[in-house]
């Protein structure tokens, strides 16, 4: 799997074109450190190279971001993920799918691409171990046919149960 | 120019700007002005203030007297200088007459204009009042609990999009939209849960009070636009409950009072605000955390079946929560980590489950 399918398909609205236009202009004039767009000319699909960061685990390792805007993004989340293969990382599954509050419940139309970008290279620096997440192996055979993460459901767990 | 004359000039002055105004000396006049944007008689729609100082020699008025600024509140320098050399523009104009009331008008007239705060608007990213005199002005809000300022017709797409997702998915039984922390727990039942929201850049939480008056401006402007389909949004019909309604006389009390004041506050006729957004229903696949879920699972975990509960309990074993640091733009920071304003439940983890175990 290379990628996975759109989250809906469904064309941008004209809101979320503007303020995509517009975090393309900014991120043109000001890239967030380590990050690379690689410039096509789908304004709903980015890809994004990211360089770890020095002297972390992932120090010159580069590996490419996809993200992709719903409808009605910034009210929606945009979908993240890692293409293939995705850096060992205890939140990052081995289909590039990202378990990072942000990318889902934890959402706010005021973050931009180049805000998660951040949070993402700082998820990857402060990592300890270079491993997957224990439950790797089921929950990627659970996401058959390439289905995005923003369906799986994150949810928050008590440690007591 | 007599000395009376000056002297009845200062009275006029006191007469007109009363507390406002702090005459230091009458003769040659020095005083100091406490000026307000004149649309800000609600609070929520100040951005600015000031005092001004005007000094006058005693060749006043063949000499214009000296204008500067003694305090100011949100305006940055350029509107500072702006602001003053304005006044005294008009004061060199106005020189060898009495022009203490007119300078006085001119400072409060140019500060209403100023009543803007500075920067972008965190949703559309496009700034909150444009300078150039080329984009389209859009009416601006600011928070109350935090002083954030939006688009007025931003900040209420937004509000609007939550609604429509909670009301959405608590009918199909799926997941509340609004965070722990939020409505969902204070206002949970029923409408209360419309009472209340996140600030969508720092998370505060504020009372739909907060924001209550841009409802009235949205309602007023499609009451005075015949159309509410604006922006070439195909999918935002007009928003008319009688909510609306009851806000939109609100508001157009509070007009007149502005109008007969000469405040900014009258919406701009020529603008278009979107008050209402038509979402489809969600895609099934559509889901978000869920808070009440996930208190479920906690409870009984009857909802949660079997395959999830064992991922649950092989996940709990790892630290399996992804926490985003050092988010961009300098905003932001501290507010991810909803969970940290309910301290019964310090050490909650992130984990996942497959949607199709769902029903
Ligand atoms: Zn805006
Ligand atoms: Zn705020």
């Amino acid at each position: 799997m290379t990628s996975s399918p759109s989250p809906s398909r469904k064309a941008l609205s004209k809101i979320a074109c503007n303020r995509l236009q517009k975090e393309l202009s900014e991120w043109q004039v000001n890239p967030p450190t380590g990050f690379k767009h690689k410039v096509t000319d789908n304004l709903q699909k980015w890809i994004i190279e990211v360089t770890g960061a020095p002297g972390t685990l992932y120090a010159n390792e580069t590996y490419n971001l996809q993200v992709e805007f719903p409808q009605h993004y910034p009210m929606e989340s945009p979908q993240v993920i890692f293409v293939p293969p995705a850096p060992l990382h205890p939140h990052i599954y081995s289909n590039g799918h990202i378990c990072l509050d942000i990318l889902y419940d934890s959402w706010s139309p005021a973050m931009t691409v180049s805000s998660v970008c951040i949070s993402i290279l700082s998820m990857l620096s402060s990592s300890p171990e270079k491993q997957r997440p224990t439950d790797n192996d089921r929950y990627v055979k659970n996401c058959k046919n390439g289905r995005s993460p923003k369906e799986t459901r994150w949810w928050f767990h008590d440690d007591k149960v | 120019m007599t000395e009376e004359e000056v002297a009845m000039e200062m009275e006029a002055v006191e007469a007109v700007y009363g507390e406002d105004c702090v005459i230091l000396d009458s003769n040659p006049p020095h005083l100091h002005l406490h000026i307000k944007p004149r649309t800000a008689e609600i609070s929520s729609q100040q951005f600015v203030e000031a005092v001004v100082r005007i000094q006058a020699s005693s060749k006043y008025p063949d000499e214009p007297p000296r204008i500067s600024l003694i305090e100011s509140k949100g305006l940055d320098d350029q509107r500072q200088k702006h602001l003053i050399g304005i006044v005294q523009e008009k004061a060199s104009q106005l020189s060898s007459s009495l022009m203490l009331v007119e300078l006085c008008e001119e400072a409060a007239e140019r500060l209403t204009i100023m009543n803007h705060p500075d920067g972008d608007c965190p949703l559309c990213l496009y700034p909150l009042f444009p300078e150039d005199g080329w984009s389209k002005e859009m009416p601006f809000m600011k928070l109350m609990s935090c002083f954030h300022c939006f688009h007025c017709e931003c900040i209420i797409r937004w509000w609007n999009w939550l609604h429509t997702q909670k009301d959405t998915d608590s009918k199909s039984g799926d997941t509340l939209h609004m965070r722990r922390g939020t409505s969902t727990h204070e206002g949970n039942s029923g409408s209360g849960g419309q009472s209340l929201g996140n600030c969508p850049v720092c998370r505060k939480v504020f009372h739909a009070s907060d924001i209550e008056h841009v409802l009235d401006l949205v309602g007023a402007q499609s009451s005075q636009k015949d159309s509410g389909l604006i922006q070439g949004e195909d999918e935002d019909p007009l928003l008319q409950s009688d909510s609306e309604n009851v806000r939109r006389e609100r508001f157009e009390a509070i007009l007149k009072t502005q109008e007969e004041k000469g405040g900014l506050v009258q919406p701009k006729k020529n603008i278009s605000v979107v008050p209402g957004m038509y979402l489809p229903p969600p895609a099934p696949v559509t889901a978000s955390s869920n808070e009440e879920e996930a208190g479920h699972s906690r409870e009984q975990g009857e909802e949660a079946p079997k395959e999830a509960e064992s991922e649950t309990n092989s996940s709990s074993s790892t630290n399996h929560r992804g926490r985003g640091r050092g988010r961009g733009r300098g905003q932001n920071v501290n507010r991810r980590k909803p969970n940290s304003q309910d301290p019964r439940k310090p050490t909650r983890q992130w984990v996942q489950r497959a949607r199709e175990d769902d029903k």
